[in-house]
């Protein structure tokens, strides 16, 4: 394959994956930092159940190393990994306070709150392993200050027991009180961190479930946490089950997290069973659902590119904005021979399976080329069909205009003149030689505005625009040559161009009914119905009109496709002719 | 009589008004736009209204709106329109349902002043008046078997001053022949036609204008 691209646009960092070594190294450490924490618990002259202990702390460490290694691997550029390698580690650093010589005890007593932070730090950080948001930082910040700045005052303050190196001063009480201050601290920042990402999470619309899952079991361990230091702090009841509860819930999350990597694994199934659907040829309407599909991502949308009008669009021609990004969302640019094909609009997470979108942009390549040539015609459609309703509404405001200008102007002044000329013929003498020419000229300026009113009506149906569609189609229906039947159910005034079309099309049918149609009859429905205008005439003349001759009817079909209507006629020999448009007029 | 004048073209409501003036009638007001007319009607209580169905602001149809609001809300005012249009449509809304003190008349016409002074006092007396540009058109449409083939051609001049509104007397005086005989022919055309007789002149206007409509 190799044909589709797929360039991240989201977070561009280039680095290179650890090396082998380096990853055998860190695997091997934390083994070993594993079997420490195990010796050191079981010689420890100051832990209880000293083997469920280490095995607790072990059922934290090893995990976040082995899945922070994987994560480091599979996305050099995001910090995750490093971050769950470092939040393993650093457990185990908090397992040196079980040793029984002093400097250790001292190290471990100084990491002891410090992981909790780091889970929290991992949590706002998911999926980049950077954090966003200054907010976040400043919670982070505040964090590592109290966890390890405030930790290393207290450990001055004396308490610990007598294997405390950093002891400058013995007061207990004083340490007492800023280790509750700590505990209290760590649980509100790890709260807040909760509330924080849930409520962003909300406007990000739906999760992919193994994110979901993740983010839930982080969270679950995050709220653990804030009970735990709270019952610390204050010497609540079964402080040793909730501490239990709490180290079993966190070592949950890399469990959450590989499990969303086997799930990445059954997605490739996922892109075969895309690539048997892509065989079929799905129409372009079905793409976006069967790629939503493969990558589990219901929020998935596609834009396409259309190089003529240098933006996006929709599979329907519309304009879609590429930089109008919900929190939470992210996009994929999919290239083919250096030119933008489409757009994948989808849930940032995905970023995290790069593996996954390149296999189905590779699988769906040709189907999203097809698209997008589909979106392309579909946008040139469009821009065909506007500027064709405009030049048409162009051409009747301007008859319009040439209409009222002839009622205003030369009409209005024709009939005052020939006011003027009454009242002037009044002041003689009645017979004379005088008053019989000023009726003469009466007279000729009345056949004038005869001939004026047709020439303005003919150039634009004064009527119709002033009165509406069921008005001017009477007064139609009145001046046709052949015997007309006229049934209107137009409530109120349409659109002008439709109103418009629809005039002159059962202007033009009636005409051509008078002219080739032999009829003695013609019927005239005009309806409105479910947001369609329905225009039928019909005649029982001698039919065989052939509707793209010469008959005007072409005309007429492009001012009802302009309106993105149809014209259909149907005219057998000896059946009549029946002319019937849809035109939509919402 | 006392009667307003309402159209935008100055000229042509002033000459209209001095037409009106030398005739007899008193013109009580004149007015520039549909708003004011239906003001002026209210407070100086015409007999009747003369209305140019093109107004200020869009002039498209509010000298229309502005007769029927007339003719709903005052309906002891007659109200005359003018149209510079023979519309058939035009003229079949401002008549529909009712034919009591209304009339549609071509503007051109009105340089009659013998006729417009005719079409007033006939709408001020509750009677009605439609130009004979719009009743030609409705009696020459063309009709399936053509029932008004069977009518004599003098029974054919009465039915359309008959649509044009015209009583009996008016039909006789216009014929110079006696109102019996109109009335005469008046029930031949009906039994024809197969209309129901009408009992008065209104009524009888819109049976024979039901009649001639395509629609």
């Amino acid at each position: 394959m190799g044909v589709a691209k797929a360039a991240r646009e989201a977070e561009s960092h280039t680095a290179r994956a650890p090396r082998g070594w380096v990853v055998w190294a860190i695997a091997l450490a934390g083994c070993a930092a594993a079997a420490t924490s195990f010796v050191l618990a079981l010689n420890s002259d100051h832990v209880n159940e000293p083997g469920l202990q280490a095995a607790l702390m072990d059922w934290i460490t090893l995990p976040y190393i082995v899945a922070g290694l994987i994560a480091w691997r599979r996305r050099p550029e995001s910090r995750f990994g490093p971050l769950m390698i470092v939040a393993g580690f650093v457990m185990f650093m908090s397992t040196l306070a079980w040793a029984n010589a002093p400097l250790p005890f001292t190290i471990g007593q100084l990491f002891d709150l410090l992981p909790a932070v780091l889970f929290l730090h991992i949590f706002l950080a998911f999926p980049t392993g950077r954090l966003q948001h200054a907010l976040d930082r400043v919670l982070i910040g505040v964090g590592y200050f109290t966890a390890v700045g405030l930790e290393v005052v207290g450990l001055m303050l004396g308490g610990f027991g007598p294997d405390n190196l950093l002891e400058v001063v013995s007061e207990p009480a004083a340490a007492h009180t800023l280790l509750q201050v700590q505990l209290v601290t760590l649980s509100a920042l790890c709260l807040m961190g909760v509330v924080l990402l849930f409520s962003r999470r909300r406007h990000a619309g739906r999760l992919r479930r193994p994110v979901a899952l993740l983010v839930d079991s982080f969270a679950l361990g995050l709220v653990m946490i804030a009970v735990l230091f709270v019952t610390g702090a204050f010497d609540g009841p079964h402080f040793e089950t909730i501490r239990r509860a709490t180290f079993f819930v966190i070592g949950l999350a890399p469990a959450a997290f590989l499990v969303g990597l086997l799930s990445a694994r059954l997605a490739r199934s996922a892109v075969a069973d895309l690539l048997v659907e892509l065989r079929h040829d799905p129409p372009p309407s079905e793409l976006r659902a069967a790629l939503a599909r493969a990558l589990r991502d219901p929020s998935l949308t596609l834009a396409y590119w259309l190089p003529e009008y240098e933006s996006w669009a929709d599979l329907d021609g519309h304009p879609v904005l590429l930089s109008e990004l919900a929190d939470g969302r992210a996009t994929t640019l999919i290239d083919r021979n250096d030119a933008h094909v489409a757009a994948l609009l989808h849930d940032r997470s995905l970023d995290d399976e790069p593996e996954l979108l390149d296999a189905v942009v590779a699988a769906a390549a040709i189907a999203l080329e097809n698209a997008r040539l589909h979106a392309e015609l579909r946008a040139r459609l469009d821009e065909l069909r506007g500027s064709r309703a405009r030049i048409v509404e162009a051409g009747d405001s301007e008859r319009r205009r040439l209409e009222r200008n002839l009622h205003d102007g030369a009409q209005q002044r024709l009939v005052s003149l020939s006011l003027e000329l009454g009242l002037v013929a009044r002041r003689l003498a009645p017979g004379s030689d005088e008053e019989q020419l000023l009726i003469a000229a009466r007279d000729e300026l009345a056949a004038s505005l005869k001939e004026l009113r047709e020439l303005a009506q003919g150039i634009h149906p004064a009527v119709l625009s002033d009165h509406g569609l069921t008005v001017a189609l009477e007064s139609l229906a009145t001046r046709s040559p052949v015997p007309v039947a006229l049934h209107v159910a137009v409530d109120g005034r349409l659109e002008p161009p439709v109103e418009v079309a629809a005039y002159y099309l059962v202007s033009e049918a009636l005409t051509n009914v008078a002219k080739y149609a032999h009829a003695s009859r013609a019927k005239v429905d005009v309806e409105r119905e479910n947001g369609t205008l329905i225009v039928v005439v019909a005649d029982d003349g001698v039919g065989g009109a052939d509707p793209d001759g010469g008959s005007g009817l072409r005309g007429l079909a492009d001012r009802v496709e302009a309106l993105d209507g149809h014209l259909r006629v149907s005219s057998r020999p000896a059946q009549g002719t029946t002319v019937r448009a849809e035109i939509p007029c919402a | 009589m006392r009667v307003v004048v309402a159209d935008d073209a100055a000229l042509l409501r002033q000459g209209v008004a001095r037409l009106l003036t030398d005739a007899g009638f008193d013109v009580v007001g004149e007015s520039a736009t549909a708003d004011d007319l239906l003001d002026q009607v209210r407070t100086r209580k015409p007999d009747v209204a003369i209305v140019d169905i093109r107004m200020p602001p869009t002039h498209t149809d509010e000298g229309l709106r502005a007769a029927l609001e007339i003719r709903a809300s005052h309906p002891g005012v007659g109200v005359v329109v003018l149209s510079q249009h023979a519309d058939v449509g035009l003229a079949m809304k401002l008549l529909d349902g009712s034919a009591v003190g209304v009339g549609y008349m071509l503007k051109e016409s009105v340089v009659d002043s013998d006729e417009l002074a005719e079409a007033v006092k006939r709408v001020a007396q509750g009677g009605s008046v439609l130009s004979p540009a719009i009743v030609s058109q409705l009696i020459g449409r063309p009709r399936l078997d053509d029932p008004l083939e069977r009518l004599t051609p003098r029974e054919h001049e009465i039915l359309a001053l008959m649509a044009e509104g015209r009583s009996n007397q008016g039909i006789a005086e216009r014929l110079d022949i006696s109102e019996r005989a109109v009335q005469k022919h008046a029930t031949s055309i009906f039994d024809k036609l197969e209309l129901p007789a009408g009992a008065n002149d209104h009524r009888r206007v819109l049976a024979v204008l039901r009649f001639l409509r395509p629609y």
